[in-house]
């Protein structure tokens, strides 16, 4: 199995046919590709790995790697552990709210940005930790996070323009 | 990457192989003048490592020195936040926060003619002095880095560099004619025990699921789903170090029989998923899994899974459950999982640190392990140390080490100035131990005494400006949203301490609520059905002993003595100290402060939502809170 | 071919089958052991944790569910020690807190020995306790609802939100919810929730007899054990 994962919905489910025990899997690669789990996409890996409906919604529901509504264009992960905690990540959801104005788990409404936290990457020491795009930035504060946010912003209104 | 051309991959077939194989490995590293080592771990990633490697070895093709110098990319050497961390030897030389455009530097000077650059030293934050070597690090010499030390030498994608290093000898000598239940009682003898929290002896645990078999087949686990907030040892030496785990579970399959393994890696450590990945296709391609271990008659092979983000799946049976392709609830343990786990068969689930341990103890013996440490609590144990101390990283120390030791002469101290208060031991399941305790020694049975636990290893530190109340109101809210949802202590017990903390920190507590805090507290510990719920209220239970003040204060006088739970504060600006430069209100995320160029900035309370952010960008301490 | 072992049962030495459970060895002896996702012929799902137990295998002692643990030979077992009746008291406390509008958690409540209850009322109109969901998936095959969602948003729903159509309309569901009855007095007003009581004149037996079977309302249609053989 290789960890990028750029394989189409049908080439997945060849992968994992007949194999209830891969569920999990199956749904982690169909997330990578597609961004999200959409209902046919469910109810094909129901169909195919032979697992009652129920428990493909069931997993799908329970996981917080999976999402059933597409996410934004950019993904703005705050690292909510501990150690990123006491040096001060609540700011970053503070800031998030105030200048994209939404909260953990929402995205905006023009589809840019989505907004998650996680409950630690393993970065400790170099928190506060944000991830943007897959991207980790360290030591972060709301100012630095307020730049990177209106630079991909700027960026993707030229990209709008030009196109 | 540069590397030495690598050998044709031979199928090992035996012990003698192996050891061939090895002093070839070895006699080829000796041709090298000099090795530059780079950290690689996640920490010195996300501080552009990546970046560094590149510039270095294109400085090294341009200043034609690249054939007498390997440049090895290490796991993590466990000082993050001093990264991007380069070693160069000779010499020894350490050198941190190195950027790419010092590669000419480093290369011109360090490297051809052996001159230290003063500026890329490390400065000790409490002697002020610079350090030379990374042997004379202090954060370094004050650890005995058995596990971690490894870190260091060793490419983590070459399998190479691993059995150079001496890796899979103890395999081979165990495959030499140790039988099984030999190999268990060196296990038992060593008194290793569960580093992932649980603290069971390890070699009881595989007797257990040796005993428990019927023909059909038994499993070994790696429990790599790290899920407590703060903790990062698991992923650095899964990173850092696969063959070691592996090696570890190939000698565990052996003495407990069983012809299948799992490594189950969470999904936020995506290079510890790649470089497990990576080294379970190399110990295959080299023999050292699938049929025919080094040729003997050992048949054993292992699979990656993959955890999509749910706490609870660090309880060993909701991990099994989870790679079953279910939900990951716990189901009751009243038939121990080394009987009946996953698929129902005998399984043993062990820590990423505790399979890695079992190379070291075979080879060093179970007596020299066992010398380390306390009589209950042998070996060595990687803490992650983090939060409001000068030297955060990871920290390698005896069992029995005090806190004091680990917090002060390692970890240096606060930051900034300010005084230490308390550490959070054991993530979500443990508790905070105030200064006042420091001289605890840190082993499982002493720590769990005094209200807390060594869990899985986490440690942070909290100064004065932590709100005792607002860390136990953390802890709450991060098991509700982890919780499964299965049982009701848990599901609805610790909503209901979360309602009573929560109207704690806003003002609305009364003094009755400890009384019933606490008696809830018992039943969630009690009645709960896994591990999850029975030690939710460790931290509740312990900030309320250690910090009771603290909540009277919010109870009684309506006051958060460390300034943080919002409701309880009031932030202005002093017109004395304010000069009108504006930084606050652009800061400001709700647009709350207003006031004109070099005039008396003000906060617009009914806007406030006390976030701080004001009082961290402004130069001149105007902001006040109270 | 059924095989037996002894164990202890608050005090007495009885006969159990090898493959049931303590609470449904119990249930059958007559000791009532106050419960509520139980359900005779199905799987223990040990959710509500009111069936706790004292128990002592291998010279160890703790408290775990009855409907999960499956009887040994030796095992000693108090279905009403100190410490277990104050927990699950305050384990009842804690689902008539969510749920006052169930006659049958009422009664199991003041069953429990819960005198006041110390949270704020909420309302909910589900107690997660599974009977629905089991009933579906064990009796009938149809895995039409499930638990979906986790801690705090756990609920049971259809895939999707959306009636499947090999949901066959049998309403075994309903049939078996502790949530379709309402108290004696009508439906409670948001807000103006309480205790009820009024059924302990039927339970002052309790103090005295803790095992004894009071003919709560859980029994009266919902197949409690003892409802089958009274």
């Amino acid at each position: 199995m290789s960890t990028v994962v750029e394989d189409t919905l049908d080439e997945i489910l060849d992968r994992y046919t007949d194999e209830p025990r891969y569920l999990v899997e199956s749904l982690q690669d169909i997330q990578q590709t597609e961004g999200y789990l959409s209902q046919n996409s469910m109810c094909a890996v129901s169909e195919r790995l032979r697992v009652p409906l129920i428990e493909v919604y069931r997993v799908a529901n329970f996981y917080r790697a999976f999402s059933l509504k597409p996410r934004g264009r950019h993904v703005i992960t705050v690292c909510t552990g501990t150690a990123c905690h006491v040096r001060g990540a609540p700011r970053m959801l503070d800031e998030v709210a105030g200048q994209l104005g939404v909260e953990p788990g929402e995205t905006t409404d023009d589809g840019l940005f989505t907004v998650e936290t996680v409950n630690c990457l393993g970065a400790c020491a170099l928190g506060p930790v944000v991830v943007l795009d897959g991207v980790y930035h360290h030591h972060m504060t709301p100012a630095k996070l307020r730049k990177l946010v209106t630079r991909l912003r700027k960026a993707e209104k030229e990209a709008k323009s030009h196109a | 990457m540069h590397k030495l051309a690598p050998l044709p991959v031979p199928k090992l077939s035996s012990v003698a192989e192996l050891t061939a194989l090895r002093k070839e490995l070895i006699a080829r590293c000796q041709t090298e003048t000099a090795t530059v080592t780079l950290c690689g771990g996640t920490g010195c990633q996300a501080s552009g490592c990546r970046a560094v490697v590149d510039a270095v070895e294109a400085e090294l093709a341009r200043q034609e020195v690249a054939d007498t110098v390997q440049v090895r990319v290490t796991g993590c050497h466990g000082f993050c936040e001093q990264g991007p961390l380069m070693v160069i030897e000779p010499g020894n030389v350490f050198y941190c926060h190195v950027q790419p455009d010092d590669a000419a530097e480093i290369v011109a000077e360090t490297i051809v003619r052996g001159r230290v650059i003063d500026r890329l030293l490390y400065q000790d934050p409490v002697s002020g002095e610079k350090v030379r070597t990374e042997r004379e690090i202090p954060f370094y010499a004050a650890q005995d880095q058995v596990l971690l030390g490894q870190n260091k030498r060793i490419d983590p994608t070459s399998i190479e560099d691993y059995i150079a290093e001496g890796g899979y000898s103890a395999l081979a000598k165990v495959l030499s004619g140790i039988a099984p239940e030999q190999v268990i009682e060196q296990i038992k003898a060593s008194g290793l025990r569960g580093r992932g929290g649980g603290g069971f002896p390890t070699g009881r645990k595989w007797e257990s699921c040796r005993a428990a078999g019927d023909g059909n087949g038994r499993y070994v686990i790696c429990n790599a789903d790290e899920g407590d907030p703060g903790a990062y040892m698991d992923r650095s030496i899964l990173e850092g170090n696969p063959h070691a785990v592996l090696e570890g579970m190939i000698i565990g399959a052996y003495a407990i029989g069983a012809d299948q393994g799992y490594i189950y890696v969470r999904n936020e450590y995506p290079l510890a998923l790649e470089h497990a990945r990576t080294a379970i296709e190399q110990a295959q391609e080299y023999g050292l899994l699938g049929e025919s271990i080094l040729g003997t008659s050992l048949a054993f092979d292992v699979e990656i899974a993959r955890g999509a983000g749910a706490f609870v799946c660090g309880e060993s049976t909701a991990l099994m459950a989870s790679l079953e392709g279910k939900v990951g609830e716990p189901r009751p343990k009243d038939v121990h999982t080394v009987k009946q786990g996953l698929r129902d068969r005998p399984t043993t689930l062990n820590n990423v640190e505790t399979w890695a341990n079992v190379p070291v103890i075979i080879n060093r013996g179970p007596e020299r392990f066992a010398a380390k440490g306390t009589p209950e609590s042998t070996g060595t144990k990687v803490f992650a140390l983090t939060g409001r101390v000068k030297n955060t990283g990871l920290v390698e120390v005896p069992m029995g080490t005090s806190l004091r030791t680990i917090v002060f002469d390692i970890g240096g101290g606060a930051a900034d100035g300010a005084t230490v208060k308390a550490v959070q031991t054991g993530g979500p399941s443990g508790g905070c131990l105030p200064l006042s305790k420091f001289d605890l020694r840190v082993d499982f049975d002493t720590l769990t005494r005094a209200g807390s636990m060594v869990g899985s290893g986490g440690m942070v530190v909290m100064d004065q400006n932590t709100c005792m109340v607002d860390v136990a109101k953390y802890f709450l809210t991060f098991l509700q949203d982890e919780s499964c949802g299965k049982c009701v202590p848990c599901r609805v017990g610790i909503d209901r301490m979360l309602e009573i903390v929560t109207d704690i920190t806003e003002g609305r507590g009364r003094p009755e609520q400890l009384d019933l805090l606490e008696e809830l507290a018992e039943t969630v510990a009690e009645t709960s059905l896994c591990a999850l719920g029975k030690t939710a209220p460790n931290p509740v239970l312990s900030t309320l002993k250690y910090f009771r003040r603290e909540y009277e204060a919010h109870i009684e006088e309506k006051k958060c003595p460390a300034h943080v739970c919002r409701a309880l504060i009031r932030y202005e600006i002093d017109e004395k100290t304010c000069n009108g430069c504006g930084l606050c209100r652009k800061a400001c995320p709700h647009g709350g402060i207003s006031g004109e160029k070099k005039k008396l900035h003000v906060i617009d309370q009914s806007k406030c939502v006390k976030c701080g952010i004001c009082r961290d960008v402004c130069k001149f301490d105007a902001v006040t809170v109270a | 071919m059924i095989q037996y072992v002894t164990i202890s049962l608050d005090g007495a030495k009885v006969r159990a089958v090898k493959g049931s459970t303590v609470l449904d060895t119990a249930l059958g002896y007559g000791f009532c052991i106050p419960h509520l996702c139980h359900m005779p012929n199905f799987s223990g799902l040990g959710a509500c944790r009111l069936c706790i137990v004292d128990v002592v295998k291998n010279g160890r002692g703790k408290v775990t569910t009855s409907c999960t643990l499956d009887v040994e030979d030796g095992m000693v077992v108090e279905t009403s020690s100190d410490k277990v009746r104050r927990l699950r008291k305050n384990v009842a406390e804690l689902l008539v807190a969510e749920a006052p509008n169930s006659r049958a958690i009422q009664d199991i409540a003041v069953r429990c020995g819960v005198e006041e209850v110390r949270y704020p009322f909420r309302n909910k109109d589900c107690v997660l306790c599974g009977r629905c969901v089991r009933v579906c998936a064990e009796m009938w095959q149809a895995k039409a609802i499930g638990f979906v969602g986790r801690g705090k948003q756990r609920r049971v729903d259809f895939p999707f939100g959306v009636r499947p159509s090999f949901c066959k309309m049998c309403l075994s569901c309903v049939d078996l919810c502790p949530m379709t009855i309402t108290p004696c007095d009508g439906p409670m007003k948001p807000g103006e929730e309480y205790l009820c009581g009024k059924c302990r004149s039927q339970l002052t037996m309790n103090e005295e007899s803790p095992a004894t079977c009071v003919q709560c309302d859980l029994g009266k249609g919902f197949g409690c054990s003892r409802a089958t053989v009274a």
